[in-house]
């Protein structure tokens, strides 16, 4: 483990410079955002890498781009600069949410939209299930150039990401949806969530769903949708009670992760009622 | 590689590694006690200082991360020696218990003031969840910061 004073620490100006920086320095260097996760690893018992590259002085990675057909955020993005970016846009409720709420006020400050993303080992995240209810694409930028994954192709492989792969965009597809987004951490605020769960939906002319995307996040050890949750509710009218009984039916299909905080059970015992919440919050939340 | 910082006006220059958390190099290198180092992950807010003017817990900042940043401490509050209204508001509510809080409470609530002047009792709660205060001292810091919403 190599001890602080040993470790490397580069900030590029530009995304090729990062992504440079990132090939050269291959399995021994990483990307280092907000620092919120990676400046904790001693604590978590966890090497850290001989070499960093720092993102924060890169300007490309804290844009926030809107137009007609899709919305596409800097991975150097924050909580705060979500929340000031995606308020006024009704698709976004949800998200904006899980940015204005998740950890506390300072490490919305310096906590990033990619660094979330990246951090695999992260099970808490609450941007995770808000941008998988979005149906939300990541951009990956190598020396080779960009690719872009869908997000939940990218939670499957981030763990193995390859060298020199860098998070560059979040780009979420502009659709009528209304969202929302329901958390429950043990205090009332300030810490991991025990579960969260995000919604999506769109209704047809006669109030009932033609579109769902429901995602759990912190019950399991990555965030997922809940397909057979979705494929229960599509059709009918949205219902907070009946979407709660539902979601009790449907509860084994989690399997929960225990940890200090909270014991598996727990969290898929209170998954149902996060569900009426959320549910209830995209009701709530203007069209 | 040194790493060149302004911090609380004065042009400083860090010789530590650019890895070292930055309330390190506040306190060791630059003789800046007022920011406390408690946790170390980011939780109890102890060591909020502000960077380019944005609050941020100092322990999870790797000094190299922030060249040429404009820092400010707690130090800075009462620079002139006149105490910040806040302070002021703070001694007359006698809010101060232990002290090791404080400077992070000072520095978040300093910056939240200036976003949101006159913020009710609940929205001063809010931005204080991760300030934590070991004595337990949160009502009569609320009543102060209240007052001192409903005075400005």
């Amino acid at each position: 483990m190599p001890a602080t004073s040993a470790i490397t620490l580069v900030m590029p100006e530009a995304v090729d410079d990062a992504v440079a920086a990132l090939a050269e320095f291959g399995p021994d260097g990483a990307p280092l955002a907000g620092g919120t996760w990676i400046m904790r690893a001693p604590i978590r018992g966890e090497a850290r890498r001989s070499a960093y590259v720092g993102l924060g002085r890169i300007a490309a990675l804290q844009a926030v781009d809107l137009d007609d057909d899709e919305i596409r955020i800097g991975a150097g993005v924050t909580h705060v600069g979500l929340v000031a970016a995606l308020s006024d846009v009704p698709q976004c409720r949800g998200l904006v949410t899980a940015a204005a709420k998740a950890a506390n006020p300072a490490v919305r400050q310096m906590a990033t939209i990619g660094g979330n993303l990246a951090a695999w080992e992260f099970p808490a995240s609450d941007l995770t299930p808000a941008l998988l209810s979005l149906e939300a694409a990541v951009e990956l930028r190598s020396p080779g150039g960009t690719e872009r994954v869908s997000l939940e192709r990218f939670l499957l492989r981030r763990r193995a990401v390859e060298p020199g792969i860098l998070v560059s965009r979040v780009v979420i597809p502009r659709r009528p949806l209304t969202t929302g987004h329901a958390r429950l951490p043990l205090r009332k605020a300030g810490d991991y969530p025990v579960a969260i769960v995000s919604a999506a939906a769109s209704m047809d002319g006669h109030g009932k769903v033609d579109d769902i995307r429901l995602a759990v996040g912190s019950v399991e050890a990555s965030a997922r949708r809940w397909p057979g949750l979705e494929r229960a509710l599509l059709g009918a009218r949205l219902d907070p009670a009946s979407a709660q009984e539902l979601a009790r039916e449907r509860s084994g299909d989690f399997a929960g992760r225990d940890s200090v905080e909270a014991p598996a059970w727990y969290r898929v015992q209170v998954l149902p009622a996060l569900v009426r919440r959320a549910v209830e919050a995209v009701l709530a939340s203007p069209r | 590689m040194p790493t060149f910082l302004t911090v609380n006006g004065e042009q400083k220059v860090s010789m530590r590694a650019p890895m070292t958390p930055l309330i390190d190099v506040l306190r060791e290198e630059f003789q800046l006690t007022g920011a406390k180092n408690v946790c170390r992950e980011g939780i109890c807010g102890a060591c909020t200082v502000l960077v380019d003017g944005r609050p941020v817990v100092s322990c999870l900042v790797p000094v190299g991360s922030i060249p040429n940043a404009e820092v400010r401490t707690v130090e800075s509050l009462a620079d002139d020696g006149e105490l910040s209204p806040l302070q002021r508001i703070m001694e007359e509510h006698d809010v101060v218990q232990c002290g090791m809080c404080f400077p992070g409470i000072l520095m978040a609530l300093t910056s939240f003031f200036k976003e949101c002047p006159h913020a009710d009792k609940d929205e001063i709660r809010a931005a204080l969840v991760g300030n934590i205060c070991r004595c337990t001292g949160y009502e009569r810091l609320i009543d102060a910061a209240v007052a001192l919403a409903k005075s400005s």
